[in-house]
C-alpha cells in the first residue's frame, strides 16, 4: 500500500513537467480575470479570502507536512505580518507593493527567531509554544499605542488605478492583488519543494537519524522551514489585512490559527496540490449553512452553530477517512 | 506588602484550577499520546451537567460528584468511538501528533455546537456554595475567602487522590506500566485498550472538576462560547507542557508557577500582556529546558 503510493507518485512527476504546472497556473489565472468579470463585489470579497487562505494555509502545509513541525499558531504569524504591512504604510507612506515585501521580510525574520527555538522542541511542546504564542501575541497590541490598540490601525490597499476604467470596484480589485499574490506564491513553494530545500526537508521528517547521516544539517534545515513558512503566512496576514481594511488583534483571535490548521487537514497535510480545497471549504461553509438555516428554519441560533458543527464534521471526516487528504486518496484509488 | 500576598493568593487559586486542566491533559497524553484539546470541552459539557444538577437539587455538593461522573463518561466515550479507530490508523511522521491534535479541535467545535444548540443564549449558573467575601485579617480584608479554601482543599484532595491511585494501587500501576511500555504490558497480560479508557475517563473528571471550579471562582455563570472556558483549555496546555507533560507533579508545579507569574504581571504590569507572558514563560521553560520541568532529559532519539 505505502509503496504502490510512492510509485503513483513517481509516475505523476514524470508526466508533468514545469511547462504543464506553468500552464495550469495560466489557466487559474484566466479562470480568476473572468470570474472577477462576472461576480458581483460580494462574490470578490470571497474571492479575495479564499486567495487569502490559499497562501495561509500553502505555509501551514509547507511546514507540518513537508518539515514535519507542527503549528498551531499561524494566526500568530499572519498578525505580524499585517501589522507589519500597515506599519509600512502608515510611518514610511511605502507603496503598497513594499509593504507587502516588508510583511514577508518582517515575518520570515521573526520566523527566523522562532524557527531556532522551534528546531529544539518536538511534538506537544512545539504545539503548546505556538498555541501560546497565537494566543499571546495578537493581543501585544493592545499595550502599545503604537500599534492601535483594540481598534486597530487601518491598512488600504487603494482604489483600483483609473485605467481599468470607472466601473472597476474595490473588492474586484482586491481579489486580482490577492489571487495574483496567491499564484505567485503557490508557483514559488511548489518550486522550493521540489528544490534541494524540499527534500531536505522531506528527509528530515521522514527520518531525522538518517536525515543527519546523509550529512543534512537538521536544525539548519528546520530553522530555514520555519523561516520560508513564516513569510508566506506574513503575506496571507497583509493580503487579509487589505481585503478588511484594518489591523486590530480582533482579526486574529485564536479560532483564526485553528481554521488555517482546519484547511491544511481538509486540503491534506503533505499534498500541496489540494490547497484550493481546504480554503473553499472554510469560505463557502458557512455560506452554504447559513442558506439552509434559513431555508430549514428561521431559528437564529442555527444559523451561527451550523457553520462550526459542519466544519467540524468534517474534519472529523476527514482525519477518519482520508488521513493523508482528499487528493492522495483519489490517486491511491485511481491505481487499485 | 498587603497587596503582594493578597496578588499571591488569588494566583496560587487561579494556578491550582489550571493545574487540575493540566493534569486532565497530561493524563491523556500519558494514556494515548495525544494532545487533548476536546477536554476544554468536556470540562465545558460537564460543568453545564452540574449546573443542571444544581438547578434541580440545590446542592452544589450533589452536583460536583455528578459533574465528575459526567465528566468521566463523556471522556471514555470520546476515547472509546474517535480516538481508539483513529490511532489505529496512524499517518507518517508529523502527522501523527498534527492529525489527532486537529480531530480534537474537530470534537472540541462538535462539543460546542451541540451544546450551543442545547441551551443557545441560555447560560448556566454555578453560583459559590460557600461565601466569597474574604477573610478579615488585622482589619483588612484578604483574597482568600471560604470559597477559595474550598477550591485549594478541592484541588489538593483531587491530587492526593490521583498520587495514591498511581502509586498504591494495581491501576495505578497498570496505567504507568500501559504508558510506559504497551506491548509488554499487553504481553504480560494487562488489557492495555481498557487502561486506555480508564485514563482519559479519570481526565474527564479532573478536567470537570476544573471546570466547575474555574466558573465558581469566576463569572458564577457559564455559556456554550464562554471565554473563561477558552482560557483554562489554553492555561491547563500550557502548564502541562511546562510541567514536562509526562508528569503529574509537573503538571501541578506549571500551574502554579502560571498562576502566581499571571496574577503578578496582571496586578503590577498591565492585563494585555498576560497571554504574551503565558508565552514567554513557557518559551523560556523550554528553551532552558525542552522536555519541560520535570521532562526526561535530552530526549528520545530514533
Amino acid at each position: 500500500m505505502e509503496l504502490s503510493a510512492r510509485k503513483v507518485v513517481a509516475v505523476h512527476k514524470r508526466q508533468i513537467t514545469n511547462k504543464h504546472r506553468f500552464i495550469g497556473f495560466a489557466l487559474i489565472g484566466l479562470l480568476v480575470y473572468i470570474l472577477s468579470n462576472i461576480v458581483d463585489e460580494w462574490r470578490s470579497f470571497q474571492g479575495a479570502t479564499i486567495a487569502v487562505y490559499v497562501v495561509a494555509i500553502a505555509s501551514v502545509i509547507l511546514l507540518t507536512g513537508y518539515s514535519g513541525q507542527i503549528s498551531l499558531g499561524h494566526g500568530a504569524l499572519l498578525a505580524i505580518g499585517a501589522y507589519s504591512a500597515a506599519l509600512a504604510q502608515i510611518y514610511f507612506h511605502a507603496p503598497i507593493w513594499i509593504c507587502f515585501a516588508a510583511a514577508v521580510l518582517i515575518t520570515a525574520l521573526f520566523g527566523a527567531i522562532l524557527g531556532a527555538a522551534a528546531a529544539r522542541l518536538s511534538g506537544p511542546y512545539l504545539a503548546g509554544t505556538t498555541l501560546a504564542l497565537a494566543v499571546g501575541l495578537p493581543s501585544i497590541a493592545n499595550q502599545f499605542s503604537i500599534l492601535g490598540g483594540e481598534q486597530g490601525i487601518s491598512f488600504d490597499a487603494g482604489w483600483p488605478p483609473l485605467s481599468f476604467g470607472e466601473s472597476f470596484t474595490q473588492y474586484k480589485w482586491f481579489f486580482w492583488i490577492a489571487s495574483l499574490a496567491a499564484l505567485i506564491s503557490m508557483w514559488w513553494v511548489q518550486n522550493i519543494l521540489r528544490s534541494r530545500y524540499g527534500r531536505t526537508w522531506r528527509a528530515v521528517k521522514t527520518n531525522e537519524v538518517a536525515a543527519e547521516i546523509a550529512g543534512i544539517n537538521i536544525a539548519r534545515s528546520k530553522v530555514l522551514a520555519f523561516t520560508v513558512s513564516a513569510g508566506i503566512a506574513g503575506l496571507a496576514g497583509a493580503l487579509l489585512a487589505m481585503t478588511v481594511n484594518n489591523v486590530s488583534p480582533s482579526a486574529f483571535p485564536l479560532v483564526l490559527s485553528f481554521s488555517i490548521a482546519t484547511g491544511a487537514v481538509l486540503s491534506g497535510v503533505n499534498t500541496l496540490g489540494g490547497v484550493m480545497i481546504g480554503s473553499v471549504a472554510l469560505v463557502a461553509i458557512p455560506e452554504i449553512a447559513s442558506s439552509v438555516s434559513d431555508r430549514w428554519s428561521g431559528s437564529e441560533n442555527l444559523a451561527t452553530l451550523l457553520p462550526e458543527f459542519i466544519v467540524s464534521a468534517l474534519l472529523i471526516l476527514t482525519v477518519f477517512l482520508a488521513p493523508k487528504g482528499p487528493i492522495e486518496k483519489l490517486r491511491s484509488r485511481h491505481v487499485h | 506588602m498587603f497587596e503582594f500576598i493578597n496578588t499571591l493568593l488569588i494566583g496560587i487559586t487561579a494556578g491550582s484550577i489550571y493545574s487540575l486542566m493540566a493534569i486532565a491533559i497530561v493524563l491523556v497524553w500519558r494514556s494515548t499520546r495525544v494532545v487533548n484539546f476536546a477536554a476544554g470541552g468536556l470540562a465545558l459539557a460537564s460543568s453545564f451537567v452540574g449546573a443542571a444538577v444544581l438547578e434541580k437539587t440545590g446542592s452544589f455538593w450533589i452536583a460536583l460528584p455528578l459533574a465528575m461522573v459526567a465528566g468521566a463518561v463523556f471522556s471514555a466515550f470520546i476515547e472509546y468511538f474517535f480516538l481508539r479507530p483513529l490511532l489505529k490508523r496512524s499517518g507518517g511522521k508529523g502527522e501523527e501528533i498534527f492529525l489527532p491534535i486537529v480531530a480534537t479541535l474537530g470534537l472540541l467545535g462538535i462539543i460546542k455546537s451541540i451544546l450551543n444548540f442545547i441551551y443557545g443564549d441560555r447560560v448556566g449558573s454555578l453560583p459559590p456554595p460557600l461565601s466569597d467575601k474574604g477573610f478579615i485579617v488585622s482589619g483588612q480584608s484578604i483574597a482568600l475567602s471560604p470559597m477559595r479554601l474550598l477550591i485549594l482543599a478541592i484541588v489538593l484532595i483531587s491530587m492526593v487522590l490521583l498520587t495514591l491511585i498511581f502509586q498504591r494501587t494495581n491501576l495505578g500501576l497498570s496505567l504507568r506500566a500501559s504508558s510506559f511500555a504497551p506491548e509488554i504490558s499487553r504481553l504480560s497480560g494487562i488489557r492495555v485498550d481498557l487502561i486506555r479508557t480508564v485514563g482519559w475517563a479519570i481526565s474527564g473528571a479532573a478536567g470537570a472538576t476544573a471546570g466547575i471550579l474555574q466558573t465558581t471562582n469566576g463569572s458564577g455563570s457559564i455559556a456554550p462560547e464562554s471565554f473563561e472556558f477558552s482560557l483554562l483549555l489554553v492555561f491547563g496546555f500550557v502548564a502541562a507542557v511546562i510541567g514536562g507533560i509526562e508528569s503529574l507533579i509537573g503538571a501541578v508545579i506549571g500551574g502554579l508557577t502560571l498562576g502566581i507569574i499571571l496574577s503578578i504581571i496582571l496586578m503590577y504590569v498591565g492585563g494585555s500582556l498576560v497571554f504574551f507572558a503565558a508565552f514567554l514563560i513557557l518559551i523560556l521553560t523550554l528553551l532552558l529546558r525542552p522536555h519541560g520541568i520535570i521532562g526526561a532529559k535530552g530526549g528520545r532519539r530514533a
